[in-house]
């Protein structure tokens, strides 16, 4: 099994980039920066939040101002936008939505804090390169490990061409700086960055394509007239958006991988909170661990219940 | 250099390289923390509750966390012991530590089956007989509550185990629990390990529904800590008693302290739970909590807190 780490970060930088949601960039100690040598964009860690402070109260969201006074005792699962190799050793972003008590208190990372983490954690993508396209579906906060995989697919496979689909509920839901151009119509400045091309969906069409993101690829598949063979899915997002990927994948005959997430207790195997339904041979298949088996599972292989 | 400290601890005839174990059901079936600790310096592991046949457990969500501790409706998911006994046996062979077998099953039958199949294996120490488990609906706890088959079912196991030691895990969900630490001694216990979790419930407001899938669930963490060492204390005081049976504590363990003060209970050896969720290490800590005390202290050998209750 690749590496895994108990190990310490620290703070560089924390900020909102916009409403309700947040990035922190961490940087890895030796220890982590071994471990992470070799990560593949979704995997994840484990992120221990309970000795981090609470906000002043002004500053936790009023809706979530009852619920942030909850103790925390587990860590909690997160994937990373982008892992960068500089001099100093690896960086690592990620990108979270503030929701719960855990999250609260990650608003209140400064520069120089230290935190505690577990990774890299799971199986993530696999890259198929013979592949021209690779469709990255994300879904609301699914999409971290599909923007670090976009660079990961950039630095390394030349011959494969990445296009992010975006989508969530609505423009405030979209957890990435949004333009529109002209030419372009709406894209995340996070993708664009990177040198790949975006595209928008919100369920109420409130920017870009109105509908589901598996709508919008749907569309310009046909526009473009893919072969099932060119392309892959890469999805990541709530349950019944991968369910949707997984339908479409089914539809055109394309490849496809799905991100599933699941209540962890411990993210290394010890546990056995994280289950996942897959196909077998009996009416109920064999359940496998999220942690350890996914979060990253062959979409074909998954039993969305 | 100063003295060394002596934390073996003698565990119904077993040698203990110290008291701190980890506890069923959070610390994998083998050697799912070796990359965070060295398992050989643990004073020994108790596996995942094994039983005849695979079990798939139930449905998502399985826990869920709370002020101060968690809940969990695993309900007993495992491989089942003839997989165990291949896939998971050679690495415990590897771990180098007491290692505990959690037994479960529906019925009677269940347990010595599991039991009879690993009884000959030279890399198990001992048995841990789970009679407590809240998430499942037959078996566990409905054998756990009662004294009369609390005593059988420890009787029969015993005779299963081919003399290897067999430790029997206490539910704290009776009115008095020395009653049934009693019957389990009647069976035949050679050990006896408390608590296992409460049955609980969290409710989320907003769908009106209960979290887990299974609806209530075992409560878990620095929440049942008191409340362990208070039944711990009880048990020691009226059944176990001094150098009689051991006792295994248990019940959100997290630092030395917690662990030492299940040692003046009465506890013989302790169990970290929950804890390495949070801190994969974590048994670790404490055994080196454990010694810093003894070594502030001036205490020589670990085995001068046991029951050390004034
Ligand atoms: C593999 C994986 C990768 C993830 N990556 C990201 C990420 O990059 N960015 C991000 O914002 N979120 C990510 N999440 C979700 C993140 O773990 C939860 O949002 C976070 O735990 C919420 O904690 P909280 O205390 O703030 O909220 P809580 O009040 O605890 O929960 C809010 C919601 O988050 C979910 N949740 C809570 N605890 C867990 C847990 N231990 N495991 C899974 N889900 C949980 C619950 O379903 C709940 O509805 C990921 C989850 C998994 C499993
Ligand atoms: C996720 C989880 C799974 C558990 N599974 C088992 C089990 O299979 N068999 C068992 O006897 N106890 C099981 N337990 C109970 C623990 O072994 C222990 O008795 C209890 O959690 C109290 O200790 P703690 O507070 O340190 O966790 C489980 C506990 C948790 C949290
Ligand atoms: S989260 Fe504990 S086994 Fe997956």
């Amino acid at each position: 099994m690749a590496l895994r780490r108990l190990f310490t970060a620290t703070v560089y930088r924390n900020c909102q980039i916009r409403p309700g949601y947040w990035r922190a960039d961490l940087d890895l100690d030796s220890s982590g920066c071994e471990a992470f040598s070799e990560v593949q964009p979704g995997q994840f860690a484990e992120l221990r939040v309970s000795d981090i402070s609470l906000p002043p109260a002004q500053e936790v969201p009023a809706n979530l101002r009852d619920l942030a006074q909850r103790n925390i005792i587990l860590r909690r699962p997160f994937s990373f936008c982008d892992v960068h190799a500089g001099p100093k050793g690896i960086r690592i972003g990620v990108l979270y939505c503030v929701l719960g008590p855990a999250t609260v208190r990650m608003m209140s990372l400064a520069r120089g804090d230290q935190v505690s983490l577990i990774g890299p954690l799971g199986k993530g993508y696999t890259v198929s390169p013979e592949k021209k396209y690779a469709l990255l579906l994300a879904g609301g906060m699914g999409a971290p490990p599909l923007m670090h995989l976009g660079e990961y697919i950039r630095a390394r496979y030349p011959e494969v061409t990445p296009i992010a689909f975006l989508g969530a509920r609505s423009l405030e839901h979209l957890p990435y700086d949004v333009h529109i151009d002209n030419e372009k119509g709406a894209y995340a400045a996070e993708y664009d960055r990177i040198g790949v091309e975006s595209h928008i969906a919100t369920d109420d069409g409130s920017i870009g394509f109105r509908g589901f993101v598996t709508q919008c690829v749907e569309q310009w598949l046909k526009e473009q007239a893919i072969q099932p063979e060119e392309a892959g899915l890469y999805s990541c997002g709530p349950e019944v958006m991968l369910a949707a990927t997984v339908a479409l994948a089914d539809k055109y005959g394309i490849a496809c991988q799905v991100s599933m997430e699941r209540m962890m207790a411990c993210g290394i195997g010890l546990c056995q909170s994280c289950v996942v339904a897959t196909k077998g041979k009996g009416e109920t298949g064999p359940y496998k661990l999220c942690c350890m088996d996914g979060p990253v599972f062959d979409g074909k292989d998954v039993v969305f219940e | 250099m100063s003295e060394s400290i002596d934390l073996t601890v003698d565990f119904a005839g077993l040698k203990a390289a110290n008291p701190v174990f980890t506890a069923s059901g959070t610390c994998g079936y083998c050697n799912e923390l070796a990359d965070f600790m060295d398992l050989s310096r643990l004073g020994g592991f108790i596996t995942k509750s094994i039983t005849p046949e695979a079990r798939r457990g139930n449905p998502t969500p399985r826990i869920v966390e709370t002020d101060s501790g968690m809940l969990n409706a695993i309900g007993l998911a495992n491989v089942g012991v003839d997989l165990f006994i291949k896939e998971k046996l050679p690495a415990i062979a590897q771990m180098n530590t007491l290692v505990f077998v959690n037994l479960a099953g529906q019925t009677m039958e269940e347990y010595v089956a599991v039991a009879e199949k690993l009884s000959l294996r030279k890399e198990v120490a001992g048995f841990e007989l789970n009679i407590s488990c809240p998430n499942v609906k037959e078996g566990g706890i409905t054998f756990g509550t009662d004294p009369a088959q609390i005593e059988q079912i420890t009787s029969r196991v015993k005779n299963a185990v081919g003399g290897k030691v067999l430790m029997v895990k206490l539910t704290p969900s009776v009115t008095d629990i020395t009653a049934t630490a009693r019957a389990a001694v009647n069976g035949g216990a050679d050990a006896l390990s408390l608590v296992n979790t409460f049955p609980a419930m969290v409710i989320d407001i907003e769908t009106r529904r209960p979290i887990l899938a299974n609806r209530s669930g075992g409560l878990s963490g620095p929440a049942i800590k008191p409340i362990a060492i208070y039944l711990v204390h009880r048990v020691f005081t009226e059944v176990a008693g001094p150098g009689h049976i051991p006792i295994m504590g248990m019940g959100g363990i997290r630092t030395a302290s917690d662990a030492l003060e299940f040692l003046l209970a009465g506890a013989t050896a302790v169990a970290v739970g929950t804890a390495t969720f949070a801190q994969p290490d974590c048994a670790i800590r404490i055994i080196q909590g454990m010694e810093e005390h003894c070594r502030r202290k001036g205490i020589s050998s670990i085995r001068n807190l046991i029951g050390g209750l004034q």
